[in-house]
């Protein structure tokens, strides 16, 4: 049991506190092994018809809680739930003494197999393969969903948070602490998103049980047992001092509704527009004419300013449908952002054919950028497709630690770069950005994530290249200070976080940006780095 | 009670997927009559099971048989134009 004001420490996401009661989120518990039922074959046919029931209302709520296109894929799945030739094949395993379950494992594994080997069913394989897990364990009474309270103030507390797990996230999870999982997490990114405070990487929560009060404290990037909101770590209270931040702040986007919100912050622009988003459904590939559309319309929501389009950024572990994938043993190490171009070649320059028909549709200024470059000669690849398709101002990401040696290759090639922080630091530190226990290595105040991104400012302004930085890090008002002190002309943040990082930004001039970097560069540890910067900026809010 | 039959083309540039199979189903359930599919001069499977109609594995250019239990020959045509519709992606 923890004492009253136990001090758990993991890595904070968000700016506020919030206390509540720890909700544990269970473990799922495994399926029963197959199994033959009692010989009552009625009421095993009575308590299928009861679990494909249940199930399929859970999917009838889960379409009308999704936008359009997953609604769609909801109610296919519902109809295959629902398929009679099923339940029959289901009905003929139970006369051969099967209970209900696995009869009905039984049954979607005889399709499965008639329809494996196809890469067109491959994904849906995986649905149907699920909806018979589903069906099973409601037959057996086992929970696969999270069963979050509806009503309350609840801090959960689970190892990590899947996306089919936020998903089921209530208006009564007020805050969220994971055991495992790192600061560029799924659980992190949405938490983010979505303002709910989160500590992650907390390992000692693991002690912690149902019932017990806890702040959730992620500026002191601790939980409190028992804490109250008045023992909160205070956010630094940044005052603005001019209108205009040091450096601007754009927002990051991927769909319609994105830029319409992003429009209503104070955002300069679009840093990020990360165009997959707009696919991961799409079974077909998109015609020009569906492209142009569709950016056009994004183009003409954004927040004034330029927007940054990021081309495709898509592979074997975010596939897009229409686009082949064979599966990788390692895909992040794979064919993935603008390596796609030898394969698909026709797509991206579509893509970028399609933006400039938005821009000039838009009347609005675009960049463009490729991700995943590695060669100076790949930006110059890309560079030169660019060129040919539009009237745009071209440049790629840095996320390869390869590429940051090849800035001085860059100059007169690209007008821009910009540092994608996630990834540069899964491949930096050679951590999957995902792992649920390597969330400390992806900490952006990591002494060498800071040099490598000092060392990306200062090159990029020798050879003249405008450079800007559009990762989780720059949606930390604190972290975005730094950024701007080591010479970055822009950051993009996560839209909820805009107005934080622009106040941070009109706190303090330039000299001052530049003496809390030098000033954090000494730090021999993450949390010196963090603790140095935090308390240069106290001093000068004080 | 007569059997209309008709040839559809699956034109869909990924074959016959999960959404025209579901599109097809709602169909039949819909129209309330046995419809019938599969490749010309094989086995026909019902047409309000997806997994079955799935399970044809057709592919883009191949012809498949679809048969309606009617009388009325306006209602099976029309029936056969909306499944082409759903084959075209």
């Amino acid at each position: 049991m923890l004492a009253s004001g136990a001090i758990l420490t993991g890595l904070g996401v968000g700016l506020s506190a919030v206390s509540g009661e720890v909700f544990r989120v269970k473990e799922h518990k495994p399926l029963p092994i197959p199994a033959k039922h009692q010989g009552d074959q009625q009421a095993e046919v009575e308590s299928l018809r009861g679990a494909i029931a249940h199930v399929s209302d859970d999917l009838k709520r889960l379409a009308e809680k999704a936008g359009e296109t997953s609604a769609e894929i909801f109610e296919a799945l519902e109809m295959i739930l629902q398929d009679e030739s099923l339940f029959d094949a289901a009905l003929t395993e139970i006369d051969s003494g099967w209970e209900a379950g696995t009869a009905f494992v039984n049954a979607v594994e005889t399709f499965a197999e008639l329809l494996s080997g196809d890469s067109t069913f491959e994904e849906r394989l995986a649905d149907i393969r699920d909806l018979a897990k589903r069906v099973a364990a409601h037959i057996h009474g086992i929970s696969l969903g999270l069963n979050l309270p509806e009503e309350g103030r609840y801090v959960i507390v689970g190892q990590d948070f899947s996306p089919a797990d936020t998903a089921q996230f209530t208006k009564a999870v007020v805050g969220v602490i994971t055991i495992q999982g790192g600061p560029t997490s799924h659980t992190a990114i949405i938490c983010r998103s979505k303002a709910i405070p989160a500590v992650v990487s907390c390992a000692t929560a693991e002690q912690l049980v149902d019932g017990v009060q806890v702040l959730v404290d992620p500026v002191g990037d601790r939980v409190v047992v028992e804490g109250k909101e008045s023992d909160a770590t205070a956010a630094i209270s940044f005052v603005a001092k001019s209108n205009d931040p040091i450096i601007p702040v754009r927002a990051n986007i991927g769909s319609l509704e994105d830029s319409i919100a992003a429009a209503t912050t104070a955002a300069e622009g679009v840093g990020l527009f990360r165009t997959e988003l707009l696919y991961l459904q799409s079974t077909t590939r998109p015609s020009k004419e569906k492209q142009i559309a569709s950016y056009t319309e994004i183009l003409k929501a954004a927040p004034e300013g330029p927007i940054v389009v990021r081309t495709i950024d898509a592979g074997s572990d975010k596939p897009v449908p229409f686009l082949e994938m064979p599966k990788e043993e390692n895909p992040a190490l794979g064919v993935r952002g603008f390596r796609l171009v030898v394969p698909h070649r026709e797509f991206i320059v579509d893509q970028l054919q399609s933006l400039e028909q938005a821009r000039k549709d838009s009347g609005r200024e675009v960049w463009v950028m490729a991700p995943m470059v590695a060669l100076a000669s790949e930006a110059a690849q890309f560079a030169e497709i660019a060129r040919k398709a539009g009237n745009f101002k071209v440049g790629i990401m840095v996320e390869t630690p390869s590429i940051i040696y090849e800035i001085p290759n860059l100059k007169g090639v690209v007008d821009f770069i910009s540092v994608g922080t996630n990834d540069l630091s899964q491949y930096l530190f050679a951590s999957d950005r995902l792992h649920p226990s390597l969330g400390s290595l992806l900490n952006p105040w990591q002494p060498a994530l800071i040099r490598a991104l000092g060392e990306i400012a200062k090159e990029c302004k020798a050879v003249s290249i405008y450079s800007g930085v559009c990762g989780e890090s720059a949606s930390d008002p604190a972290f975005a200070v730094v950024l701007a002190g080591m010479g970055f002309d822009s950051v993009s943040s996560s839209r909820s976080q805009v107005g934080a990082v622009r106040t941070a930004l009109s706190s303090l001039d330039k000299g001052q940006a530049q003496e809390i970097y030098k000033a954090v560069a000494k730090a021999k540890t993450a949390d010196e780095a963090k603790s140095i910067a935090l308390a240069k900026l106290s001093l000068l809010a004080g | 009670m007569a059997t209309i039959s008709a040839t559809v083309t699956i034109e869909d540039p990924i074959g016959f997927h999960a959404r025209p199979a579901g599109q097809i189903v709602k169909l039949v359930k819909d129209s309330g009559l046995e419809i019938r599919m599969g490749r010309v001069g094989e086995n026909l499977v019902k047409a309000n099971s997806p997994l079955s109609l799935m399970a044809l594995k057709g592919k883009t250019g191949e012809q498949l048989t679809v048969e309606v239990d009617t009388d009325d020959q306006a209602q099976a045509q029309q029936i056969f134009d909306s499944i082409q519709q759903f084959l075209k992606g």
